[in-house]
């Protein structure tokens, strides 16, 4: 990416799309606004963007179906705003194609740190695909399936291997609940939350320092896990 | 009285029965008429118009004299066997007989009767002192209807009482007996159910036999006099109850309302106060200075932020619409999250959470258990003093229960005070004001009791303590079992 990348943004609150764009042209993007769902989806079209930050409360149609939309011709990353309490919403907007989420209010910082991951996993997706995943003293040879703390290897069941590969093929993305269960049990077991929560308690035991203050495997309360790695 | 126009066989077998009496003792006389002397024998004949008076009444005690009259008359005084009359002195006798006569058997008469209409009384009284007894003490209006309606039925014979009753509030309909088709033909009595207010309803009577004047109707009017005033007094009872219940709720929004004021503006004047000192161009902000203020802009922020939050799960509860979406989670991975972005606050106290291993599964909302533990501690950390330890336990307890416990080494709170601090706003001390929004706890005793829970705070020898416990099982199943999982990849 030569230029700068280029955010669109669709909200309907004129004083943070205000915020926004002096902020983000700021920080040396190219930003572009829209007050309506509609507009956002034309603007998209026209002008396509690298990243979509999106506020899931518009006053034409709802956010979570400008990402279905969206996501019918583009892989652009989608990172949805919502107030606090909206998980339904946000996990409907993950489940439909979103890629991170950002609750208001927030700090830019938390949202220039989610714009960096989300142009990193879009550059991924489009290059070559990290085969070895870094985080902290571990190392996770996803092709050849080891594992490694520091030197020791650290044995995996089959189920929790499966997960953790999931996890860490999306690295600093939010996996909703949903989407790791159809991943890894199918979709039939698409609701057994608790099947999460045992083998997350798993994992964490086998890769974290502290598995009660996890570094890599991260809960998103009420969304799903987020695997943190090394830049 | 009472069986005048009620029994009408009855009567005329009180006649009969009279006569016979009568008869009886005219025969037994006439066969002593010639050992008898005739003042005597008028003597005598005063007793069956006595006898007959006192126990058949009046009527048949009125024909005895006058047949005592024309027998004496005919069979006794001579000439025998026709009504003349020789002798001076037997006309005398025979008036003076006759006026006896009368006059006993109006007398006895007239005490039969008065003893009747006391008895009729006295059950009149009874009755209604039933009814009042069994009206008092009642404030639920269906109970009222129910017992006016049920003595009305027995005390009046009727086929079916029907009742109805309306106040502002709800409409009484009551029908008696139960299970009884309503019946095609319209009620022969009906008597309002009046006070001082004005006409509250209704009390009907299927009830072929017309009422007794004027006893009956007497009592049947004060029955629905009786009835009225229960149901008024019971309808006054409930206004005031409402009324208080208003009053409550009107106390507690004027409540919110001065606090919410005063929350949200506090964090705001901050933000004002240092935005503006930014901004203005007139003075040269030291970079110390001005890191400070942004600090503050950021700090009030979050805070406000917060007690938007508050607010609105506050309103949330109140409203019912808080349900929790209950799951199988692990009460150690909510803690661990919690204390993890806690870190900063509570980086001049330890923390230290003893969760056994192997706890079950534990049906809650993870975000409102997160919210619940976020509470509970940041409580902790405000009062406890620097450099203490916050513990937090869990452990499963025999009843299939969760208890879990968040304790400090902070100051240990009155007694009095230890249930309310789960009430809204309140503050056991004035120097409270400072800081929260004096919703969490409640906010917290909100989610436990959606869950199935109970929470109490108690006093420790060495601090203060939170207990709150949760179900183990979600809608009466225990936690499921996982998969079969293979040893080694």
């Amino acid at each position: 990416m030569n230029s700068a990348p280029h955010i669109l943004v669709i909200d309907d609150e004129p004083q943070i799309l205000r915020a926004l764009r002096t902020i983000l042209t700021e920080k040396k993007f190219k930003v572009t606004v829209a007050n309506r769902g509609e507009e956002g989806l034309t603007l998209a079209a026209t002008n396509p963007p690298d990243i979509v930050i999106l506020d899931l409360g518009l006053p034409d149609i709802d956010g979570i179906e400008v990402c279905a939309r969206l996501r019918e011709w583009t892989q652009v990353p989608i990172i949805i705003l919502s107030v606090r309490d909206g998980e339904r919403d946000k996990v409907a907007a993950l489940d439909k194609g979103a890629d991170d989420y950002l609750t208001k209010p927030f700090g830019i910082e938390e949202l220039l740190a989610h714009v960096r991951v989300a142009l990193r996993h879009s550059a991924q997706l489009q290059g070559r695909k990290e085969s070895v995943v870094k985080a902290g003293d571990l190392v996770i040879d996803l092709a050849r399936y080891i594992i490694k703390r520091g030197s020791v290897e650290v044995k995996l069941t089959a189920t929790e291997f499966k997960l953790l590969a999931y996890l860490a093929s999306n690295t600093g993305r939010v996996l909703t609940h949903r989407s790791i269960l159809t991943h890894v049990w199918g979709e039939a077991e698409a609701d057994h939350i608790e099947y999460l929560r045992v083998y997350m308690r798993q994992l964490r035991k086998k890769l974290e320092a502290d598995p009660e203050r996890p570094q890599f495997i991260l809960t998103e309360p009420g969304i799903g896990y987020r695997f943190i790695s090394d830049e | 009285m009472l069986s005048r126009f009620r029994n009408t066989p009855r009567l005329v077998l009180n006649y009969l029965l009279g006569l016979l009496t009568f008869s009886a003792a005219t025969g037994i006389l006439y066969l002593l008429r010639d050992i008898l002397d005739t003042p005597l024998i008028a003597l005598l004949f005063l007793l069956p118009v006595g006898l007959n008076t006192a126990y058949w009444g009046l009527g048949p005690g009125l024909l005895t004299a006058l047949s005592a009259f024309l027998c004496f008359n005919y069979f006794f005084l001579r000439p025998y066997y026709t009504f003349a009359v020789h002798q001076t002195s037997d006309v005398v006798v025979l008036i003076v007989f006759f006026v006896v006569a009368i006059v006993i058997s109006q007398l006895v008469g007239q005490a039969r009767s008065g003893q009747a209409a006391a008895t009729a009384r006295e059950s009149e009284a009874t009755k209604l002192y039933e009814l009042s007894t069994a009206l008092a003490g009642w404030q639920d209006d269906q109970s009222i209807a129910r017992i006016l309606a049920e003595h009305t039925l027995q005390t009046f014979q009727a086929e079916r009482v029907e009742l109805t009753a309306q106040s502002k509030i709800q409409n009484i309909k009551l029908a008696l007996p139960e299970g009884i088709a309503v019946s095609s033909r319209k009620p022969e009595l009906l008597v309002p159910l009046q006070t001082v207010r004005g006409t509250l309803g209704e009390l009907r009577l299927w009830r072929t036999q017309p009422l007794n004047q004027p006893a009956e109707e007497r009592l049947l009017h004060t029955f629905a006099s009786q009835g009225a005033m229960a149901f008024e007094r019971a309808w006054l009872t409930q206004t005031e109850t409402r009324a208080k219940v208003l009053e409550e709720s009107d106390r507690l929004k004027s409540a919110l309302l001065s606090s919410v004021s005063h929350e949200l503006r506090s964090p705001l004047a901050t933000i004002k106060a240092s935005i503006t000192s930014l901004r203005s161009g007139n003075v040269q902000w030291k970079s110390s200075a001005r890191e400070d203020l942004l600090a503050a802009v950021d700090d009030e922020t979050d805070h406000l932020n917060r007690l938007v939050g508050n607010l609105l799960d506050m309103s949330r509860i109140e409203s019912g619409a808080l349900k929790p979406q209950r799951q199988w989670n692990l009460i150690g991975e909510i803690v661990g999250g919690v204390i993890a972005r806690m870190r900063q606050a509570a980086e001049y106290h330890k923390l230290d959470v003893q969760i056994a291993e192997d706890l079950p599964l534990v049906p809650v909302d993870y975000v409102q258990m997160e919210q619940v533990f976020d509470n509970l501690i940041s409580n902790s950390l405000k009062y406890a003093p620097p450099n203490t330890t916050i513990h937090v336990t869990a452990q499963k307890q025999n009843k299939g229960t969760l208890l879990v416990k968040v304790s400090n080494q902070g100051p240990t709170v009155p007694q009095e005070h230890l249930d309310r601090i789960f009430d809204k706003f309140y503050r056991v001390t004035d120097a409270d004001r400072v800081t929260g929004t004096g919703l969490g706890l409640s906010i917290c005793k909100g989610i436990i009791e959606a869950h199935g829970g109970h929470i109490w705070a108690e006093n420790l020898p060495d601090g203060f303590a939170f207990n709150f416990t949760l179900p183990l099982t979600l809608d009466g199943t225990p936690p499921p079992h996982l998969p079969v999982d293979s040893e080694t990849i």
